[in-house]
């Protein structure tokens, strides 16, 4: 029989289909907890894999990494918090919509695009996953470090109410993210002395605080009452066809974006989302609403976030270098059941590499059909009176904040930057470019100061990836600084006559 | 038969039993849940190697035990947390290499805080480059390290491999740069895609790579060959004696008293050598390897001896 066949028939077995819906439901809610990861799921899960056929643990764990993934995009919609930095892009639209009483129409767009994500990257790893994983070789320190400088122009573009208050958020992030060991020599830095400090800042504390805690202080200690919106009206449910089109481009702009993001060792679903909203955002025709509730933002951040999945698992089995921490797990299981991940399993066992295909994508069906039918009971949820909402989402961030440590340092984290997340939004400030500032900084400076220590400056420009992107990032920051600047002057142009 | 006094010595024996029970509770370890902590984030070689020793002390000694994982800060988080606990057995934690490193890059540790209950396995570092690269063994590669800078890419700064990479260096006088990643697999993907020279890890990331030839092993840092490259000499047997491991072992917090120490060295003796434990750590490219308490404790110190040396 053919590859293909033998595939599709291993997973067509009643124990397997059985595993896939103990993925689903796990994913699911680890997905929706925010501070609770995919990988603490896999990893926990692994240990009671171990004894069962490969094919029915691969089941269970890749359904768990496909379901939280979906599942991650709830929170950040509903309540502003993202269960993981993977989905942080997805707050920049998703939640304004709910806020603006679209709600409904934000959670399906978000489920369909992940959907969309996750399959286009799995049509790549099923068809060329040993090239693209040559391709990711080729990123060393200095490519990793131009990718790093790229993502980060979008400082300016998300904060499109003030610059210099946009930047000066970016600043604040990427100083915190200095707080902790150097990356390169080890010393401690900012620490003052407490020992919890020097692993840095816990990142997952950091956004849960300045998104969800800073969001539902805010909403506390509002005292006019009629201002603050609480999202009661979920709205319509699905896209009319007019916004079908509209979700049509961005998504292909995004797809495309995390796709090649996603090949990229050390960089993953959060960078993708933010690469993906930035340039999805250049090229639409209704920039100005992005990051006020533009269903196109939402569409591109999740798509771009869901297909670097397939990249992962692409450099994990092509490579047997594991592409993020969830397939870091899942490499310790496959060596259990004798999968040897690398080029060579792809000539000696084609038909695993259709079984991890076919159960990616059934997962995904899987997970979108429950996502589209049991979403709009699950959000009944949110009919409760809002003092019970805010009390359950606080009860929820501090037992999974709590989680990720077990420790209540990182409690206390997470508090105190709510409460600086709330003098920010009083101020005026935007809280998104300090997380990028916290995810980037650390990412930008270690492959910086490594490409330094190999090859010395010229390292950075006489390599093509590295040199195309630098210059890339040089044109996207001039273009961001001079677009209002253009703008302004269009606008003296055009009142010049009268 | 169900006369009453049939139930008066139902009851009694009942009764007698329970009391057994308790009195039983009173002076014999263990009576109740133990708690291992672990240093690292769950899914790594230190959670793996511990889960798989709680479930063979737990079938051991007929108590569960429950880990606990407790990361940051080079694991002092959890180093110090167990050492806070009353010594009476029941907080064990996993104590990895970094119980010879902490105290010389600037942490609040102090190794005699704690009671050492035997060391239970190793993970040798080994020297690796892409399967392109033109060296081919250890001597190869210091020739050429004498005329040139060579950078060599480790997991992190401070580390085993760090300490690895630099000893070499100042052993042979060649010019060896260390790099450090954020983990194992990106310095060894920097390897294979030819941004370094060669990279120091640990078995685990490096086996998948070199049973699927992308990538060639020179040296094992080990006493002897391991099992998942067949045919790659010890660094010792090219003429560099260097031994460098992940190693890990059992701890408690000092003072835990002899009966309850020894009950619990004997439980982790029995554990590594198990079969299921083998079977556990093996695939991830872990050494099974057993050292009694004492016998640990002496390593360590000998062991953080050396890293003085290196570190400063």
């Amino acid at each position: 029989m053919s590859p293909f066949i033998d595939g599709i028939m291993a997973i067509l077995e009643p124990t397997v289909m059985l595993c896939i819906g103990a993925g689903v439901i796990i994913g699911m809610l680890v997905g929706m907890f925010p501070g609770i990861t995919a990988t603490m799921a896999v990893a926990l899960a692994s240990s009671f894999t171990m004894t069962l056929e490969p094919v029915q643990g691969l089941a269970v764990l890749l359904t768990i990494y496909v379901a939280a993934n979906f599942g991650d995009r709830i929170p950040s919609i509903l309540i502003n918090t993202p269960g993981t930095p993977a989905s942080i892009a997805t707050t920049f639209d998703g939640y304004p919509m709910a806020k603006n009483g679209q709600a409904g129409l934000a959670l399906i767009v978000s489920a369909l695009v992940s959907a969309i994500g996750i399959i286009a990257s799995m049509v790549l790893f099923s068809t060329a996953s040993v090239p693209l994983a040559q391709l990711a070789l080729k990123f060393g320190p200095s490519e990793m470090f131009a990718v790093v400088i790229l993502a980060m122009t979008i400082m300016i573009s998300i904060s499109s109410k003030s610059i210099a208050k946009g930047l000066l958020a970016g600043v604040i992030g990427l100083f915190i993210a200095t707080i902790g060991r150097d990356p390169i020599t080890g010393d401690a830095r900012f620490t003052f002395g407490i020992r919890d400090l020097n692993s840095g800042l816990d990142f997952i504390a950091v956004i849960i605080g300045l998104f969800g805690i800073a969001e539902l202080l805010d909403q506390l200690l509002t005292h006019r009452p009629h201002e603050v919106k609480p999202i009661s009206a979920l709205g319509r449910w699905w896209p009319t066809k007019d916004e079908y089109k509209r979700i049509a481009k961005p998504t292909g702009i995004a797809a495309l974006v995390g796709l090649v993001v996603g090949i990229i060792p050390g960089a993953g679903g959060d960078i993708a989302g933010l690469l993906g909203w930035d340039r999805a955002k250049a090229a639409s025709k209704t920039k100005a609403s992005f990051g006020k509730g533009n269903i196109e933002g939402i569409a591109a951040a999740d798509t771009a976030s869901s297909a670097t999945l397939g990249g992962s698992l692409t450099t994990t089995m092509a490579l047997g270098i594991p592409g993020d921490s969830v397939m870091a797990v899942m490499i310790g299981s496959m060596i259990v059941w004798g999968i040897q991940p690398g080029p060579s399993l792809f000539v000696n066992q084609p038909s695993l590499v259709v079984t991890i295909t076919a159960l990616m994508v059934l997962a995904t069906m899987i997970t979108l059909a429950i996502n589209l039918v049991r979403m709009p009971m699950m959000v009944k949820l949110l009919d409760m009176p809002v003092h019970y909402i805010w009390t359950t989402v606080l009860v929820f961030c501090l037992v999974g904040t709590y989680a990720t440590t077990n420790n209540m340092f990182t409690v206390s984290i997470m508090l105190i930057f709510g409460v600086i997340g709330l003098v920010l939004k009083r101020c005026g400030i935007p809280a998104s470019p300090i997380v990028l500032g916290l995810i980037l900084g650390p990412l930008a400076e270690s492959n910086l100061r490594r490409s330094l220590l190999i090859d010395g400056p010229a390292g950075l420009v006489n390599k093509p990836i590295s040199a195309t992107l630098l210059t890339l990032a040089c044109i996207a920051i001039v273009v961001a600084l001079s677009a209002p600047i253009l703008a302004r002057r269009r606008a003296r142009q055009a009142k010049a006559p009268l | 038969m169900n006369s009453p006094f049939i139930k008066t010595i139902a009851a009694v024996s009942i009764i007698s039993l329970v009391a057994a029970g308790a009195a039983f509770a009173q002076d014999a370890f263990p009576s109740k849940d133990i708690t291992f902590v672990v240093q690292a984030a769950a899914g790594g070689a230190s959670d793996r190697t511990s889960r798989a020793i709680a479930a063979e002390i737990e079938k051991d000694l007929g108590v569960s035990v429950i880990v606990e994982n407790r990361p940051g800060a080079s694991g002092t988080v959890a180093f110090a947390h167990v050492a806070e606990q009353p010594a009476d057995g029941y907080t064990i934690g996993f104590g990895p290499v970094e119980f010879a490193i902490a105290e010389h890059i600037g942490y609040d540790f102090d190794r005699s805080d704690y009671t050492y209950l035997g060391q239970v396995m190793n993970s040798p570092v080994v020297l690796a480059v892409a399967a392109n690269s033109p060296y081919s063994n250890l001597a190869e590669f210091i020739e050429a390290a004498k005329t040139k800078e060579l950078s060599v890419s480790n997991s992190g700064a401070a580390s085993a491999f760090a300490a690895t990479a630099f000893t070499l260096a100042k052993m042979t006088g060649a010019q060896i740069t260390p790099v450090p990643f954020d983990g194992g697999a990106p310095a060894v993907a920097a390897a294979l895609g030819n941004h370094v020279d060669a990279v120091t890890a640990g078995a685990g990331e490096t086996a998948t790579a070199f049973a699927d030839g992308t990538l060639k092993v020179l040296a094992i840092f080990a006493d002897e060959a391991h099992p998942r490259f067949p045919g790659v000499q010890t660094a010792a047997e090219q003429g560099f004696d260097l031994q460098f491991g992940a190693w890990g072992g059992i701890y408690g917090p000092a003072g835990i008293p002899d009966d309850v120490r020894a009950i619990l060295e004997e439980s982790i003796r029995k554990a590594a050598a198990s079969d299921a434990f083998l079977e556990a750590v093996t695939p991830a490219g872990i050494l099974p390897q057993y050292k009694s308490g004492a016998d640990w404790e002496a390593f360590v110190a000998a062991e953080s001896a050396r890293y003085d040396e290196v570190l400063n």
